[in-house]
C-alpha cells in the first residue's frame, strides 16, 4: 500500500492509496460531518454534508468518496464548503418532521447534531413534511417516513450489507423515498427483519418498537456482551435503564464478528428477558403439576434419576443435548460431564436457533 | 438496378409521420398506380428531412423541387401537375414567411441554403432501412479503413486531430476519452452509445437514427477498434419507437453484411451491439446512471472517480459517447481528421446539429459549422420570428442551459464562447422565444423539470430545486417577497457546487441566466406584483388590463359599450386615466399585442373603443376640491406626467401649481403630436376638466428665467419635475447648422406653435419612429410634394405603428429604407444636398435586430429643401442651475431615481417623472408616472409627519354586465371611418373619424371577457 502525503486544513498528514479524504481526516482527528457515508457501505456522496473544497477541482467533491491522492490540498471549513453544508442541512431540516421532541433518534441523531454545529435555529425555508403517516403494523421496526432524510443508508445496509435486497429508491424528485418495492409496508414485503436499516438510519426514521418511549440515548447504560441466541458470537449492547433491558444495539465500532449487524432475534427477541412467564426457580413434575422445589432438591432428584437409568438400561441409553445460548464454558462442562460421568459419547449441541 | 425516371422522396422521420406522411405515402402509391405510373416514378421514404414544421414533405428527385405541408387530398392534383404535365404545383410549394415568396427546390430556401451537413449528410437522400442506399454513400467505408490499414492509436491520433469533442453537450474531447479508455487493461470493454435525448425541444439524436442509422453502427464499431472492446449498446429511451425499429433492422443488415458480429469484414475482429431501451428518466444521459440502468439497476448516478474509462458498465472500461459524436466517426476516419477541423472555431471544429424550436418561422433540425452565430441559425436559417413579434431570448442547452438574449445574438457557436454568455452548447436543443414569453415563467418551467426529473439521491438537487421551484412558483403568482431573487442566486451557486451529478450541478443554469439577462422581469413580478409578458396569470384577470401601464379596466368599459351604458363607461375610463380622449387616439395600445381574441383572428381594437366612449359618454361637472393639506407642491411641466400628479395631489387636498414654459398646456401632446391625430379642442376640453379640479396653472412660465430655481425651492415643500424630452437628438454629420435642417421635435413645436416653417418642396426626414413619421405627415401639409422618410433598418423595424406607417405612405410620403444622411451640403447657408448612404444587415444589435452598416459603392444624393431628423429625443434640463446638489443625471440627460422609488429623487423634496425620466416613451407611460409620482409624493409627506397612509375614498359602483357571446365566430376588427382628403395642405382636420355606433358595438362584442374566466 503506498503512501500518500496531502495536505488538509493546513496539516501535512499521510494516508494509504484507495483511502478517502475522509477517512483520513477522521484517522488526524480533522472533523467532517456526514450523513449518508457508513463504514460498512460502498460510499454513495448522496448527502453532500460532507463536501469539502480540493484545490483544482471545478467543484466541491465528497469526501467520503473522493480517493486522495499525493500533494492533494483540501480544505473542510471555507467559506463555500460551510454555505453548501448549511444549506444541505437547512433544506433537509425543513423537508420533514424533524421536531426532536419526542424523536426516539434525539441524543443520537446526525441532522440533529449537523444543526447544532452549524447553529441553524430555523431553516429558512417552510417545513413541509411529506405526510406518509408512521408505519407500525409489524411488532419490531416503525417507520416514520415523515423523518426520513433519503441518506440511502437502509438502502446500502438491506442491500450491500445483508444482500436481503428489500429496501431500495423509489419515485423521483421530491417524491424520491426509500422503501420496499410498490411502497409495500415492511411486514408485507420479502423483509426479515433483521434490524441492520434500524441499526444505520441516522435519524429518527427507523426505531426499535419496543424500545420507543422506555430510554433516552443519554438514560441508558450500554453493557456490552454476546449475544446468547446461536453460537456466531454476534457483539451486543444492552440498552439498560433502571436495570432494565430496553433495547439491544449493535455497533460497527464493535468489531468482529458481526460489525453491528444482527438477525432479527438477536437485535428484537429481548422480550423475554423481563417476561413474567420467565423461569426463575427450578420446577419438579409431581401428580402431573409442577412444583417449586429448592435447587439441592432439584439438583438431588435429578442424579438420582439419572443414576437409576444408567444403572437400569446402561450409560449409552442416555443422551445429552446443550444449547448454543449456554457459554462455551458451561457447554465444556456438560460434555466433561456426559462422558466422564455418565459415560456415553452421545453428546450434541445446538449451534443454531 | 432498375431505372426511374423519378423519385419521390418523402418523409418518414417521426415528425412527418405524426403530420400524416404515412397516410400521404398510401395515398401517392394509390394514385400512381391508377396512373400507372409505378414502373416510372418510385416512392422512398427517407429519414427525418429536417423541416420538421412544414411535414409532411415530399422532394421530387432529380428535379429537387419540395413540397410542403401535403394532404392526401393533395396527391391526385400534384401527380398530375407535376409527374404527369411536368408543371410546378404551386399551392404546395413553400413560401418565405417574410417576404411571401415562393421557393420551388430545397437548396434555394434559406433554411437548407445556409446549412453545412456533414452528420446529416444523408438525410432525405436514402431509404434509412436499405444498407445498400448507405452503403452507396460512401458508408462503411472509414470502418474499413480503420480496421484493415489502422492500428487502434492510429485511430485514436485521428479523432484528437479531428478536434471532435462529445456532442452530447459536455463537450468533452472524444479522442482523449478513447485514449483513456484504450490504456485502461482489461479483457472485457464496452462502448456505449447514449440515445437517451431527453431535453425538451430536442430531436437531434432522433432524427439521425432514424435518417442514418447506419452512420451510428459504423462509429461504434471503429470505437470499439480503437479501445478494444467486443460489445457495445445503444442506450435509447423507448419513447423513440421509430427510432429503435430502424436501428434494429440496421442492426440485423450489418450482420448480415458482415460488418457487425464476428470476424467483421474478415478482419478477425469481433464487435456486436444491442439496444438497451430507457424508460424515460432524465437523469439516464448522466453517464454513470445510464451504466446502472443497463446493470439492470434504477438509474442513480454514482460519484467519480473511478471514472467509466477505467470502471464503467459492470465496472469494466467502458466508453459513452452521443449518437451525433458517432454519427461523425465514419466521416472523420475516411476523410481524415484535418478535413474535419478544417471548420469551425479554435477550440470546437466541425458542425454541431441543432433542434430549432418554439417561435421561429422554420421549425426543424439544422447543421451548421462551429462558430456560426446564433444570430445566424435563428434569422437566417430560421426564418426570424414568427408573426414578427420580437426576439426575446432562446434557451440553448436545455434545462441544463442558459437563455442567451438579444444583445448576445452574434454569440458564435462554439463551446466556451456559449459558456460565456452564461448557456451551454448542450446537445443542441434550441429553443427560440418571443417577446410574449414570461422569463420567470420560462426558469419556472426549466425548474419544474429539473426538480420533477431528479433521481432523488443527493440533497442539493432534490431537496434544492424543489425549493428554487417553490420560490419560482411564489413569484409567478404574486407572492414573491423582497430578498428572493438573492436566495435563489445563492441557493443557485450552491446547488451548481455541492451537487452530485451533471443534473444537480447545472439545474441552476436557466435561472441563473433568466436573472442575469431578465432581473427586471423578476422585480415587475415580486415588487409590481406585474408579469410584463402577462403570461402569469395568477396575477391578472385580463391581459389587456395587465399590458396597460394605468391598468385601465378595458373589460368592464367594452362590456359597458355593448350595454349602450357610453356615461358608466366614461366613468370607468376616468377612474384611471384623465385623458381618455388622448388615449383613444395616439396610444401604443400595450393592451392589444396581448388580447387573447388575437390568438383567433384579430385583437380588439381597444383604442378604437376608448375613443368612441369619449366621444359620446356624457362629461361630468367638475368641483374644486378643497385644499385642506399645508404641503405646497410644484410641478414643472404641464404635459400628461404633470397633469396626472397635479390632479392626483390635487384630489388628495395639496395646493399644486403647475409651471409650464409655452403658452398653453399639453406638453408634447400639444406641442409634438399634429392635430390632424389629436384635435386641439379635444385636448383642451380634457386639460380643462384637469384644471378645474383647483390646479394653479402658471403658463408662459420658464424655471430659470422667470422665477428662479432656488424660489421654487424655497416656495414648495416638493417640486415634481416632468419637463418631458423636448430636445432632438443631433444627428451628428457635416452640415447639420444649415438653415432647412431641423430637429423633429423642434420643427413640430414651431409648427404646432404657428409659426411659419418655410420647408420648400422637397422634404426629407430621418428616422423611423413615430416622430418621423409626424414629421413627414405635417410636411405634406405644409405644402411639401415631394416628402421621403430615410430609415436605415427593414420597415418592420420601425419604431413607428404600423397604423401611421399606412397612413403617410397613403398620403405619398415614400420611404427609402436602409438609408443613413451622409453630409449635408448648401448654398448661402442654406440646405440643398443630402448624401445618402446605402446600408445593409450586419451582425446584430444589443436590441437583437440587425446592425446597419454602409454597403461599399452603394451612396448617391439627393436635391433636398428641408432636411428633418427625428431619430430620438432627450429632456432639456438647462433649466436646471450649474450646482445641481443631489438632483441625479443620467446619460442622455434623464433623471435618476432612488433606491427602488420610481419617482423619488435622492434630492430631498425632488421627485422626476414621464419622458425626463425614461427618455421619450409614451403618452399612457407618462400617465402612469404622474400617478406613481401623485402616490409617492403622498407617501413621502405622510411618512414624515407619520400619518398614516392615504386611503383612496370609496368610488361609485358601477356595475358590469357578464353576458358573453358564447359562439365565437371568427371576424376581423370593424372599420373605423376615416377622413377623405383631396388636397392635404392646410388640412390639419382629424384623419381618424372613429368608429360608428354600429360598429363599436360589434366590435365591443369581439371582446372574449377573459377577465371573467374564473365566474361559472
Amino acid at each position: 500500500m503506498k503512501t500518500i502525503t496531502l495536505n488538509i486544513d493546513g496539516r501535512q498528514v499521510q494516508g494509504a492509496s484507495g483511502q478517502t479524504i475522509y477517512e483520513v481526516a477522521r484517522e488526524n482527528d480533522i472533523h467532517i460531518p456526514v450523513l449518508c457515508y457508513h463504514p460498512a457501505a460502498k460510499p454513495a456522496g448522496a448527502c453532500r454534508v460532507c463536501v469539502v473544497e480540493v484545490a483544482g477541482a471545478r467543484s466541491l467533491v465528497a469526501s467520503c468518496a473522493q480517493p486522495i491522492t499525493e500533494d492533494m490540498v483540501v480544505n473542510t471549513k471555507s467559506d463555500r464548503v460551510i454555505a453548501a453544508r448549511r444549506l444541505a442541512t437547512e433544506l433537509l431540516l425543513s423537508s420533514g418532521n424533524h421536531n426532536c421532541l419526542v424523536c426516539e433518534a434525539n441524543g443520537q441523531c446526525l441532522l440533529q447534531e449537523l444543526a447544532y454545529e452549524l447553529g441553524i435555529e430555523q431553516p429558512r425555508f417552510s417545513v413541509s413534511p411529506p405526510g406518509y403517516g408512521i408505519e407500525e403494523e409489524n411488532p419490531m421496526i416503525i417507520r416514520d417516513m415523515d423523518r426520513c432524510i433519503v441518506c440511502g443508508r437502509c438502502v446500502r445496509a438491506c442491500n450491500e450489507v445483508q444482500v436481503n435486497r428489500v429496501l431500495d429508491f423509489s419515485y423521483r424528485g421530491k417524491h424520491a423515498t426509500v422503501g420496499p418495492a410498490f411502497g409495500t409496508t415492511y411486514e408485507d414485503s420479502e423483509c426479515v427483519f433483521c434490524g441492520e436499516c434500524v441499526s444505520v438510519c441516522p435519524v429518527g426514521a427507523l426505531t426499535e418498537k419496543q424500545g420507543r418511549f422506555k430510554g433516552r440515548n443519554w438514560e441508558v447504560k450500554k453493557v456490552r456482551t454476546t449475544c446468547s441466541y446461536c453460537g456466531v458470537g454476534c457483539q451486543i449492547e444492552l440498552n439498560v435503564k433502571d436495570n432494565k433491558v430496553v433495547k439491544v444495539t449493535s455497533d460497527y465500532e464493535l468489531g468482529e464478528p458481526n460489525h453491528g449487524s444482527l438477525c432479527v432475534k438477536g437485535r428484537f427477541g429481548h422480550d423475554f428477558i423481563h417476561h413474567p412467564e420467565r423461569l426463575t426457580k427450578p420446577l419438579i413434575r409431581k401428580d402431573g403439576k409442577f412444583w417449586e422445589v429448592s435447587w439441592e432438591e432439584a439438583l438431588d432428584y435429578t442424579a438420582k434419576r439419572l443414576k437409576e437409568i444408567r444403572d437400569k438400561n446402561g450409560s449409552d441409553s442416555i443422551g445429552v443435548f446443550t444449547s448454543a445460548r449456554c457459554t462455551n464454558e458451561d457447554n465444556y462442562v456438560l460434555q466433561k460431564f456426559t462422558r466422564a460421568v455418565i459415560g456415553t459419547n452421545n453428546v450434541d449441541h445446538c449451534a443454531r436457533l | 438496378m432498375k431505372v426511374y425516371r423519378s423519385h419521390l422522396m418523402i418523409c418518414g422521420g417521426t415528425g412527418c409521420h405524426a403530420s400524416g406522411s404515412i397516410a400521404v405515402k398510401e395515398a401517392l402509391e394509390k394514385e400512381l398506380e391508377k396512373q400507372n405510373l409505378t414502373e416510372e416514378i418510385k416512392i422512398v421514404e427517407t429519414g427525418c428531412n429536417g423541416f420538421c414544421a412544414m411535414g409532411p414533405i415530399m422532394v421530387v428527385q432529380p428535379d429537387g423541387v419540395m413540397y410542403v405541408l401535403i394532404k392526401p387530398e393533395d396527391v391526385e392534383e400534384l401527380v398530375t401537375e407535376h409527374l404527369v404535365k411536368g408543371r410546378v404545383l404551386k399551392r404546395l410549394i413553400y413560401k418565405e414567411p417574410i417576404t411571401k415568396e415562393e421557393i420551388p427546390t430545397m437548396q434555394e430556401i434559406p433554411f437548407f441554403a445556409n446549412q453545412e451537413l456533414r452528420v446529416l449528410r444523408n438525410r432525405g437522400l436514402i431509404d434509412p432501412e436499405k444498407i445498400d442506399e448507405y452503403i452507396a454513400r460512401d458508408g462503411y467505408l472509414g470502418m474499413g479503413k480503420a480496421l484493415t490499414d489502422m492500428t487502434p492509436e492510429e485511430i485514436v491520433s485521428e479523432v484528437k486531430k479531428s478536434g471532435l469533442r462529445g456532442r452530447g453537450g459536455a463537450g468533452f474531447p472524444t479522442g482523449t476519452k478513447w485514449d483513456f479508455a484504450s490504456r485502461s487493461q482489461s479483457d472485457v470493454k464496452y462502448v456505449l452509445c447514449n440515445a437517451d435525448e431527453g431535453d425538451p425541444g430536442a430531436f437531434m439524436d432522433r432524427s439521425v437514427l432514424e435518417a442514418d442509422p447506419h452512420a451510428v453502427i459504423e462509429g461504434m464499431v471503429i470505437a470499439a477498434r480503437a479501445i478494444g472492446s467486443h460489445h457495445g449498446y445503444i442506450y435509447c429511451r423507448a419513447e423513440y419507437p421509430l427510432a429503435i425499429s430502424r436501428m434494429n433492422i440496421a442492426i440485423d443488415q450489418a450482420r448480415e453484411y458482415g460488418l457487425l458480429g464476428k470476424d467483421i469484414l474478415g478482419t478477425g475482429f469481433d464487435f456486436d451491439l444491442e439496444i438497451y431501451q430507457g424508460a424515460g428518466a432524465f437523469v439516464c444521459g448522466e453517464e454513470t446512471a445510464l451504466m446502472r440502468s443497463i446493470e439492470g439497476h434504477r438509474g442513480m448516478p454514482r460519484p467519480r472517480p473511478p471514472f467509466p474509462a477505467s470502471q464503467g458498465l459492470w465496472e469494466k472500461p467502458t466508453i459513452l459517447n452521443n449518437v451525433e459524436t458517432f454519427a461523425n466517426i465514419g466521416q472523420i476516419i475516411l476523410r481524415g481528421g484535418d478535413w474535419y477541423a478544417s471548420i469551425g472555431t479554435e477550440g470546437s471544429k466541425g458542425t454541431k446539429v441543432f433542434a430549432l424550436t418554439g417561435d421561429v418561422n422554420n421549425i426543424g433540425l439544422v447543421e451548421v459549422p462551429m462558430g456560426t452565430s446564433i444570430g445566424t441559425i435563428i434569422y437566417d436559417i430560421g426564418g426570424g420570428i414568427q408573426d414578427g413579434k420580437k426576439y426575446k431570448a432562446a434557451q440553448l442547452g436545455g434545462p441544463s442551459g442558459g437563455c442567451i438574449p438579444a444583445q448576445h445574438l452574434n454569440t458564435p457557436t462554439d463551446y466556451e464562447a456559449i459558456a460565456k454568455v452564461g448557456a451551454i452548447m448542450g446537445s443542441g436543443g434550441l429553443i427560440v422565444m418571443d417577446e410574449e414569453s414570461c422569463m420567470v415563467d420560462v426558469a419556472r418551467f426549466f425548474m419544474d423539470f429539473c426538480q420533477d426529473e431528479s433521481c432523488g439521491k443527493c440533497v442539493p438537487c432534490r431537496e434544492g430545486t424543489k425549493r428554487m421551484l417553490e420560490i419560482l412558483t411564489n413569484i409567478t403568482e404574486g407572492k414573491g417577497k423582497d430578498g428572493d431573487i438573492e436566495l435563489l442566486e445563492e441557493m443557485a451557486a450552491n446547488i451548481k457546487d455541492a451537487s452530485l451529478c451533471g443534473l444537480g450541478q447545472t439545474a441552476p443554469n436557466p435561472v441563473l441566466s433568466t436573472i442575469r439577462y431578465f432581473r427586471d422581469e423578476y422585480e415587475a413580478h415580486i415588487y409590481d406584483k406585474k408579469c410584463p409578458s402577462a403570461v402569469c396569470s395568477a396575477l391578472f384577470a385580463s391581459p389587456c388590463q395587465h399590458m396597460c401601464p394605468i391598468e385601465m379596466d378595458v373589460p368592464k368599459y367594452i362590456a359597458l359599450i355593448k350595454a349602450d351604458r357610453l356615461d358608466d363607461a366614461y366613468k370607468i375610463l376616468l377612474k384611471t386615466n384623465p385623458f381618455p380622449s388622448v388615449c383613444g387616439r395616439v396610444c401604443n395600445q400595450a393592451c392589444t399585442s396581448r388580447c387573447r381574441r388575437g390568438q383567433t383572428d384579430e385583437p380588439i381594437a381597444i383604442a378604437a373603443l376608448k375613443r368612441y366612449i369619449t366621444d359620446n359618454g356624457r362629461r361630468l361637472v367638475i368641483k374644486k376640491v378643497p385644499h385642506d393639506r399645508k404641503e405646497k407642491i410644484a410641478v414643472i411641466g404641464a404635459g400628461p406626467a404633470g397633469l396626472t400628479a397635479a390632479l392626483d395631489l390635487t384630489k388628495r387636498g395639496y395646493a399644486v401649481t403647475v409651471y409650464e414654459e409655452l403658452p398653453e398646456a399639453g406638453g408634447m401632446l400639444r406641442y409634438g403630436i399634429p392635430a390632424y391625430r389629436l384635435p386641439r379642442e379635444t385636448l383642451k376640453e380634457e386639460i380643462d376638466h384637469i384644471i378645474a379640479h383647483g390646479i394653479d396653472l402658471k403658463l408662459n412660465t420658464r424655471i430659470g428665467k422667470d422665477i428662479s430655481f432656488e424660489q421654487l425651492k424655497k416656495d414648495y415643500d416638493i417640486v415634481f419635475m416632468a419637463v418631458g424630452a423636448h430636445k432632438s437628438y443631433s444627428l451628428g454629420v457635416e452640415g447639420e447648422d444649415l438653415k432647412g435642417v431641423y430637429g423633429g421635435v423642434e420643427f413640430l413645436r414651431d409648427v404646432n406653435l404657428g409659426k411659419k416653417v418655410d420647408i420648400g418642396k422637397k422634404v426629407a426626414v430621418i428616422g423611423g419612429g413615430n416622430s418621423a413619421v409626424d414629421a413627414a405627415r405635417t410636411a405634406v401639409r405644409l405644402g411639401a410634394s415631394d416628402v421621403t422618410i430615410y430609415y436605415r433598418r427593414l420597415r418592420e423595424d420601425m419604431p413607428a405603428q404600423e397604423e401611421e406607417i399606412d397612413a403617410a405612405l397613403a398620403e405619398g410620403v415614400k420611404l427609402e429604407l436602409f438609408t443613413a444622411p451622409g453630409k449635408l451640403t448648401g448654398k448661402s447657408g442654406r440646405v440643398e444636398k443630402m448624401e445618402v448612404i446605402r446600408m445593409k444587415a450586419g451582425d446584430f444589435d444589443s436590441s437583437g435586430r440587425k446592425r446597419p452598416v454602409p454597403q461599399e459603392g452603394g451612396n448617391f444624393s439627393v436635391d433636398m429643401d428641408t432636411v428633418i431628423y427625428a431619430i430620438g429625443q432627450q429632456p432639456d434640463i438647462s433649466f436646471l442651475p450649474k450646482d445641481r446638489g443631489d438632483i441625479e443625471v443620467a446619460r442622455g440627460d434623464t433623471f435618476k431615481t432612488t433606491g427602488r422609488f420610481k419617482t423619488r429623487m435622492k434630492a430631498e423634496g425632488f421627485f422626476a417623472g414621464g419622458d425626463a425620466l425614461s427618455g421619450a416613451a409614451f403618452v399612457v407611460t407618462a400617465i402612469d408616472a404622474g400617478h406613481k409620482a401623485a402616490g409617492e409624493i403622498d407617501d413621502y409627506i405622510r411618512t414624515k409627519n407619520n400619518e398614516p397612509a392615504w386611503q383612496a375614498p370609496e368610488m361609485e359602483k358601477i356595475d358590469i354586465p357578464t353576458d358573453i357571446d358564447e359562439d365565437v365566430i371568427e371576424t376581423p376588427r370593424f372599420a373605423k371611418e376615416h377622413l377623405k382628403i383631396t388636397d392635404f395642405v392646410g388640412n390639419f382636420e382629424e384623419v381618424d373619424k372613429g368608429l360608428s355606433k354600429k360598429n363599436a358595438k360589434l366590435e365591443a362584442n369581439r371582446c372574449l371577457r377573459c377577465d371573467l374566466s374564473d365566474i361559472d
